[in-house]
């Protein structure tokens, strides 16, 4: 990142490898367009390289802030598409990250991409469904209640249920993980 | 319009709202009163930390895809491409005074990271805690940043604006107008009429637009209807920026230009009050 900061582009190259494909996964999965994920993924890290002298190197993840902006602009694309939705221009840069260890730096090592699927499969459908419409389909809550014709607030209750029954998959997902092949607790 | 922001926030009530803001599922004014208030509240919030510790989990699990095998060189060339561009844009040395707006951005961001830095001074907690916490942030600061952003680009777009006026009002019988309002430091900007029908606009001092709103300009040729002219919505940053072209140019040059603030788009008549106005003249040569 300081590279990117001095304005050297090239270890931009190393950075999309490393989670390009992971941006385009996120993007893809909320946009349901190729051409529009590839869009969000190329401003994403256009973003990055424009404001890299905002980033200090060492504080946070850069995978969880980089994946962030992916959602928010992935989010403010479909929310454009929305007739009655109108949207500033915005341009991306990493959000300042102040010294703090990174949640999944520690748990993300620990669990695979199915693990997490796993986890996610295991909270109550309406529960998984409250969340997912929020999370991917940049939805309110109003427009979710609306769309599942239910009270607002159990909307509310839904992905508050659902985001604590998650915590607790993964935590002992990641529990289970941690003992690894022979059963034995690592680290 | 009626202003959308909401009072502050307490705690409890940030409490509440905490699920539908760690997933981005609050209306806009529940968003920004809710990152108002961790920006500069000094309180715990344990229930939003635990549940913005989850939210990364949800990023990691989609299913996997690959895009085109071109898009990595396609942003690095476009990065390359960049770097004689960057080194014209860099921010001017801190001796020079910069034009107020571009101030106003980073003085925005030094303040935001301030109010940060003192929400987290007291907070001790275990482990658990502080990684949550450090989802939180990201969640604030990703979407504060990308505000703050968002305005320094409209102020780019807005200069840009500036300069497309000045530059028609320059050609051969382009026409000039100041914009104003009526109330000291109310919206103003320029605007610009030229021979073949084109009219540029930049203006400042807006109040950002919602939902469909829109603000549309019109020509106000002597004492005939107003004719309109187009429209532009404008963000937080709160400028606006108009490049339009008439079927059947003015060639009055008694023409007012005005701005006033619509419900949506394809406006026949202008909905009072006039926001800003302006008399379009040659400029003095």
């Amino acid at each position: 990142m300081a590279r990117l900061a001095a304005g050297d582009p090239d270890p931009l190259e190393g950075l999309y490898e490393r989670y390009g494909a992971m941006a385009y996964a996120l993007a893809l999965r909320i946009t349901r367009d190729g051409s529009a994920a590839e869009d969000v993924v190329q401003e994403t890290f256009l973003g990055v390289w424009r404001n890299a002298d905002r980033y200090e190197l060492g504080r946070g993840s850069v995978r969880t802030w980089l994946l962030s902006i992916v959602h928010h602009r992935a989010i403010d694309l479909l929310r454009r598409r929305r007739p009655t939705t109108v949207l500033p221009e915005r341009d991306d840069a990493p959000p300042e990250i102040l010294t703090m260890p990174d949640v999944w730096q520690d748990l993300a090592a620990r669990l695979d991409r199915e693990a997490i699927q796993v986890a996610l499969a295991t909270i109550p459908t309406a529960q998984r469904e409250a969340i997912e419409l929020a999370y991917f389909g940049g939805h309110t809550q109003v427009e979710i209640a609306a769309r599942l014709d239910l009270p607002i607030g159990t909307v509310k209750s839904r992905q508050r249920l659902g985001l604590l029954a998650l915590r607790r998959a993964l935590a002992d997902a990641g529990h289970t993980n941690r003992a690894g092949t022979d059963g034995e607790p690592r680290g | 319009m009626a202003d959308d922001r909401m009072p502050p926030l307490s705690c409890a009530e940030v409490e509440d709202l905490a699920a539908g803001f760690v997933l981005g599922s609050l209306p806009d004014a529940e968003m920004a009163a809710v990152r108002g208030h961790l920006a500069t509240c000094t309180s715990d919030h344990p229930a939003l930390a635990e549940l913005a510790s989850v939210v990364p989990a949800l990023a990691l699990a989609v299913p996997e895809a690959k895009p085109a095998a071109a898009l990595g060189g396609r942003i690095l060339a476009a990065a390359r491409a960049e770097v004689p561009a960057r080194e014209v844009l860099s921010p001017p040395p801190a001796r020079e005074p910069a034009v107020r707006g571009e101030n106003l951005a980073s003085d925005r961001r030094v303040v935001a990271r301030r109010d940060i830095a003192a929400w987290l001074r007291p907070f001790r907690r275990p482990a658990w805690g502080l990684a949550a916490l450090a989802a939180v942030l990201v969640l604030v600061l990703t979407a504060l940043d990308l505000q703050l952003t968002g305005q320094v680009s409209e102020l780019t777009a807005y200069r840009a604006g500036v300069e497309a006026v000045l530059s028609a009002a320059a050609s051969p019988g382009g026409r000039l107008a100041i914009l104003n309002s009526a109330a000291t430091g109310g919206p103003a900007g320029l605007a610009a009429v030229t021979v073949d029908g084109r009219v540029s606009i930049a203006m400042r001092n807006l109040v950002p637009t919602t939902g469909d709103e829109v603000y549309e300009a019109w020509l106000i040729p002597g004492s005939a209807a107003p004719l309109p002219v187009g429209s532009f919505a404008v963000g937080s940053g709160q400028t606006g920026t108009l490049l339009a072209s008439l079927t059947n140019p003015v060639a009055d040059t008694n023409v007012v230009v005005a701005v006033t603030r619509e419900p949506g788009p394809g406006a026949t008549t202008p909905t009072l009050p006039i926001i800003a106005q302006g008399r379009a003249s040659p400029p003095a040569s």
